[in-house]
């Protein structure tokens, strides 16, 4: 489904992403880990297109989609949710999720600044849709609480609904884990597991490894931009280049 | 409703305003009001992505010498001439916005500063087309809209301007509360919460921000060609920057947030210097202190004022009734 082949991106003399080729299969859930500063989210920043790579192509479903921006992107179906801003803080939950349906919602400048029937029709269908998604994402007790004074967990969980309204093919998250506590966690993987069965294909980066150990059917391990082990999970967890990453070489090691 | 019953209190309120008014320097000035409001309001509709954008002086300046020219060099129709004048605002801001709204902010803001200055300088230099600085006079005023037995206006008297100008602010005002309630205006208020959000799930943001400045720059060339009709003479430097920074202060005090603030900061500071005209040497410490009384203060704007006050007298009945 999406082919990355030889990306890089130099910042400077600094090599944030080198030569990755990777290939994510539809309907998988693809792990992507590594220590801090390893270049994930700079990854994920070349593929949806906020920056452009040094070099490199990026594939998706047979397109070259290299350098195109991020809302072309999100055209073709790849959506991706980042480490933070993940919401609209000032609007309500539902207003969120029916402004991430604009992909979806059909509506035209002009019928929409003319009030037209139709387009109040559509913006009613758009409404019901948000509804279906905050409710799916299980946020309905909140549908009309402002974004901002959700909990962080909730934020988060609203990130994801954000992203789901936009109908991705492939949803890239970053780090949708990130301060949870268990109780959330938990709720969040849930809802990752429910949209596998909904045939959604993920890309994951995340630090929560027994989150993703048990999640992904395929890990990809980066360190300083370089691509040191790809596997399954039991096959990653052995990799000794992967131990060194995470652990530091010791003497004895 | 309240806001239904507001406004059209308030129109049927300025069509027979004129009626009670002793002079035309009175209706001059509530001409000049009307032009604030529209010039404001669309500045609002422009910063509801999040841009604030000084290049209306510089748009208005354009608006108000493409018109002239149209009719005085070409002699088509001022109704026409100020049409196209405003769509060709449009289409410079259409052109203009790609690149400057690549820049967020401040820089955005500077940039059209650049801009606006430098309308005034080709403005200036360009004495062939222009006339230099010395800029253009004797500017015709709009064709006269005869209908027989019923009426003839002929723009010979201050009064036909001002329902001109009346017609303007409540066709802009209209067009832009449109804009605002649509799902624009909800998209472009998005844009201004988080544009990396907005933008990853497909929203083109610099799209719609050009959207919104192009929009809002349009009124402000329809304003400019009024003007250059109205006061029949141009001057290069007539919407120079501090022009801009008013309409900003009249923004900024009248309240941001709500769609009544740019009409209400207009209103009271375009009215406010002539009131209190004996101390015009004074007039930019007076808005100085204002404003920053407003950001201290009242940082909704005058807007907030009024919401608050109301808020505050329901409390009082509720606990009279208590």
């Amino acid at each position: 489904m999406l082919e990355v082949k030889g990306l890089s991106k130099f910042f400077g003399g600094l090599e944030a992403v080198s030569n990755i080729d990777m290939t994510v299969k539809a309907g998988e859930i693809f792990g992507l880990i590594g220590p801090n500063g390893a270049g994930k989210t700079t990854f994920f920043n070349l593929i949806n297109g906020v920056i452009r790579p040094t070099r490199g192509r990026v594939i998706f479903e047979g397109q070259d989609i290299t350098g195109k921006k991020p809302h072309s992107v999100a055209k073709k179906g790849i959506i991706r949710t980042f480490q933070a801003n993940n919401i609209f803080p000032d609007f309500t939950v539902i207003e969120n999720v029916s402004l991430s349906c604009h992909l979806k919602t059909g509506i035209g400048i002009f019928e929409a600044s003319l009030h037209t029937p139709g387009s109040k029709k559509k913006e009613k269908d758009v409404l019901e849709r948000s509804y279906e998604i905050i409710k799916h994402a299980g946020l309905e007790s909140f549908t009309n609480t402002a974004a901002n004074s959700l909990s962080h967990g909730h934020k988060r969980i609203l990130g994801i609904a954000n992203a789901l309204a936009a109908e991705p093919k492939l949803l890239m998250l970053d780090e949708p884990l990130g301060g949870m506590n268990a109780e959330e966690v938990s709720e969040t993987i849930n809802l990752i597991r429910r949209l596998l069965d909904d045939g959604l294909t993920i890309l994951l980066i995340e630090h929560n490894m027994r989150a993703t150990m048990s999640l992904c059917d395929r890990i990809f391990v980066i360190n300083f931009g370089k691509k040191i082990a790809e596997g399954n999970p039991a096959e990653v967890k052995e990799n000794p280049e992967v131990i060194k990453a995470y652990l530091g070489a010791g003497q004895n090691a | 409703m309240t806001y239904l019953l507001t406004s059209l209190f308030l129109t049927v309120c300025l069509i027979f305003l004129p009626h009670f008014m002793s002079g035309p320097y009175y209706v001059h000035v509530f001409i000049i009001t009307m032009m604030n409001i529209i010039l404001t309001s669309s500045l609002r509709l422009i910063s509801l992505s999040g841009q604030i954008s000084l290049a209306h002086g510089g748009m208005m300046t354009i608006g108000a010498y493409t018109s002239a020219l149209l009719v005085m060099r070409l002699g088509l129709s001022t109704w026409y001439a100020m049409l196209i004048a405003g769509l060709f605002v449009a289409l410079v801001a259409c052109l203009t916005g790609f690149p400057f709204m690549r820049l967020k902010g401040i820089y955005f803001s500077i940039v059209t500063v650049f801009f606006s200055e430098m309308v005034v300088l080709i403005t200036q230099q360009w004495e062939s087309l222009t006339g230099g600085s010395g800029g253009i006079y004797n500017i015709p005023a709009p064709g006269a809209i005869v209908v027989t037995g019923l009426f003839n206006i002929d723009f010979l008297s201050k009064i036909h301007f001002y329902y001109f100008a009346l017609f303007l602010m409540i066709a802009s005002l209209l067009i832009l509360y449109a804009i605002e309630k649509s799902r624009i205006g909800f998209i472009l208020k998005g844009i201004k919460q988080t544009d990396s959000l907005a933008e990853s799930i497909g929203i083109n943001t610099i799209g719609f921000k050009v959207l919104a400045y192009s929009t809002g720059c349009f009124f402000a060339g329809i304003v400019g060609a009024f003007y250059s009709h109205y006061i029949s003479a141009m001057c290069p430097d007539t919407f120079g920057f501090f022009y801009t920074i008013n309409i900003l202060v009249y923004m900024t005090v009248g309240g941001i947030e709500v769609f009544a603030g740019p009409i209400l900061g207009a209103f009271v500071l375009t009215i406010l210097p002539e009131i209190t005209r004996v101390l015009k040497e004074f007039m930019p410490f007076i808005f100085a202190a204002v404003l920053i009384a407003v950001i201290f203060f009242l940082p909704e704007g005058l807007a907030g004022l009024f919401s608050r006050l109301i808020a505050f007298i329901k409390k009082i009945i509720r606990i009279k009734n208590a």
